[in-house]
């Protein structure tokens, strides 16, 4: 039948290398952990795209979830839209934040501590399946070794 | 083998009126340019419109559309729906499917006893049968009246559906296939081993058009930049992934950049985010076309295409596309074109996005090589030559 009749590498932009120079500069910011956010670990539970690729995502999502597991309850500013009393509705959110602070503290220390725990334990788990797996794998290439020398000795035979 | 003047087209349903699916509309597309090319055209096809009842809702017979010679035949009533779904939901699992299974699947899928009986009676009055999409009951049979007369155009998407043995022996028993892209035609040598000397890439002509880039965004009042996306908004499509993304894109970024939809489908986004969507849902081919014109990037999350119309589509408009890496087909067409630019991830996402804003000429790059990509692969008589080679090749 017909062969195709499409043209490779049409001219202009390379977006071969443009797309290598996106993921350097990508994989040089997920080193330096700018991308390390909860926002991005949840948006990248929905990627099918990590499905196929488990190993990468789970490293990259239990980082994510490192990064995110301790809150930090006075890590946010606190800020007013309305133009009109604007600085006074901000100081007075100030004194109500102040006065909750103390009430808040005991929900969020445990909170910290139950999400501290979840990563340890889904770390653990990770970490005990991802050794149960390479000693099946290792098992696994030592019986076909096994078993591709036998059917040579029994072919010899 | 002369020229195959006498050509039977198979779908389980017929386009028309702009509801059906993409593989239906390319089958009724590739009808329509043989029989405007002087080609005599049977179209074969069930009464059904909806893909999830598969109520006979049209009348069996005989009707003239445009140059076609269209045949309605009713869906089999006695289906089994239960016995499907039980072995479909086994199917998806992914596990082990006994070849009694898989005939129960087949069986009790959309079938048309009373046009395989058709087929069976006037097959011998074509020179050419080509039926699709490949997972339907209605091509699976009726690829097996005629089989060295048949033409698949399969529409294979890496699907647990394709790992069938069943699939295995309808692609090893017919004549060959017409597939859309190099990226399914690979997944078919992978899958079936399917020969090459049996196979063409094809894929569906479209129309060069021109539309006005400013018209779309003044005519919503809408001052800030915008991605788009067309099409079934599902989370197979990757529409929920686009719309956390975006959100993701504008709270850490500071960039008021919206998203711009039209199709169907309910579109799941964070609540935060749903405010920055422009839904329009079905419009016109204009509306859409400039829609496309005026966005920064045509976005497509999916990660399983078997062809990209929209980005066809979006690049006929000047538009660069922005595509998930794990689609082959869409990547391949970005990186045919020159067209576009491809992510694995949000951090990929991101970045590619931050260079699109912030480089016009990069945008306009992308946009003009696309274009000339589909005006040069895909204009219906590059289509056509392809089509009529592959009709007319024997095998």
């Amino acid at each position: 039948m017909s062969d195709t009749m499409f043209e490779v590498n049409a001219p202009g932009v390379d977006v071969e290398q443009l797309v290598a120079e996106i993921r350097a500069a990508a994989e040089k910011k997920m080193a330096e952990g700018v991308y390390a956010d909860a926002r991005i670990a949840r948006a990248e539970r929905l990627n099918l795209g990590n499905l196929r690729d488990a190993d990468e995502f789970l490293n990259f999502y239990l980082k994510c979830l490192r990064d995110a597991a301790f809150v930090d309850i006075s890590d946010f500013p606190i800020r007013e839209r309305r133009r009109f009393l604007g600085p006074a509705l901000v100081a007075l959110k100030k004194v109500i934040w102040g006065l909750l602070k103390f009430y808040t503290y005991r929900l969020w220390s445990q909170q910290n501590q139950v999400n501290g725990l979840l990563v340890t334990a889904v770390e653990g788990v990770d970490q005990k399946y991802a050794a149960k797996l390479q000693e099946l794998e290792r098992r696994v290439q030592t019986l076909e070794k096994q078993l591709a020398t036998d059917s040579q000795a029994g072919k010899g035979a | 083998m002369p020229r195959a003047d006498r050509i039977a087209f198979i779908a389980p349903r017929f386009a028309e009126g702009g509801t059906v699916g993409g593989a239906e509309t390319l089958l009724k597309n590739l009808a329509d340019h043989a029989a405007a090319a002087g080609r005599r055209v049977t179209f074969l096809t069930t009464c059904a419109q909806s893909h999830f009842s598969w109520e006979n809702t049209l009348p069996p017979g005989r009707r003239q559309v445009g140059n076609l010679d269209v045949h309605f035949f009713p869906v089999d009533a006695d289906r089994d729906v239960g016995e499907f779904l039980r072995v479909q939901a086994q199917i998806d699992r992914g596990g082990p499917v006994s070849a009694r299974d898989e005939d129960i699947w087949i069986r009790n899928s959309v079938n048309s006893r009373a046009l395989c009986a058709f087929l069976k009676d006037h097959g011998g009055e074509f020179d050419r049968i080509l039926a699709g999409p490949y997972l339907f009951g209605v091509t699976y049979h009726a690829a097996q009246v005629w089989p060295a007369k048949t033409l698949l155009v399969p529409c294979l998407h890496d699907e647990v559906f394709a790992y069938l043995d069943l699939m295995r022996g309808m692609f090893g028993s017919v004549a060959g296939c017409l597939f859309n892209s190099v990226p399914e035609r690979e997944l078919a040598r992978r899958l079936y081993a399917f020969p090459d000397a049996k196979s063409a890439v094809v894929g569906m002509g479209l129309d060069a058009f021109a539309a006005d880039p400013a018209a779309f965004a003044k005519r919503h009042g809408l001052h800030q930049p915008y991605v788009m996306y067309a099409g079934r908004r599902e989370m197979l499509k990757g529409t929920p992934l686009l719309c956390a993304y975006l959100h993701a894109f504008r709270g850490r970024t500071g960039r008021d950049l919206k998203l711009v939809c039209t199709g169907s489908g309910p579109i799941e986004a964070p609540p935060e985010f749903a405010e920055h969507i422009l839904d329009l849902g079905f419009v016109s081919e204009q509306e859409k076309r400039e829609a496309m014109a005026g966005a920064v990037a045509f976005v497509h999350p999916s990660v399983n295409e078997s062809f990209g119309i929209v980005l066809l589509e979006a690049w006929l408009a000047g538009t660069p596309g922005l595509v998930h890496a794990q689609s082959a087909v869409l990547r391949w067409q970005c990186a045919e074109s020159n067209g576009g630019l491809w992510f694995r991830h949000y951090p990929d996402f991101e970045e590619a996005l931050l260079r699109l804003l912030d480089e016009p000429a990069l945008r306009r790059a992308l946009g003009q090589n696309g274009r000339a990509y589909v005006q040069r692969a895909y204009a219906w008589p590059a289509v056509e030559q392809r089509l009529f080679q592959a009709l007319d090749t024997p095998g």
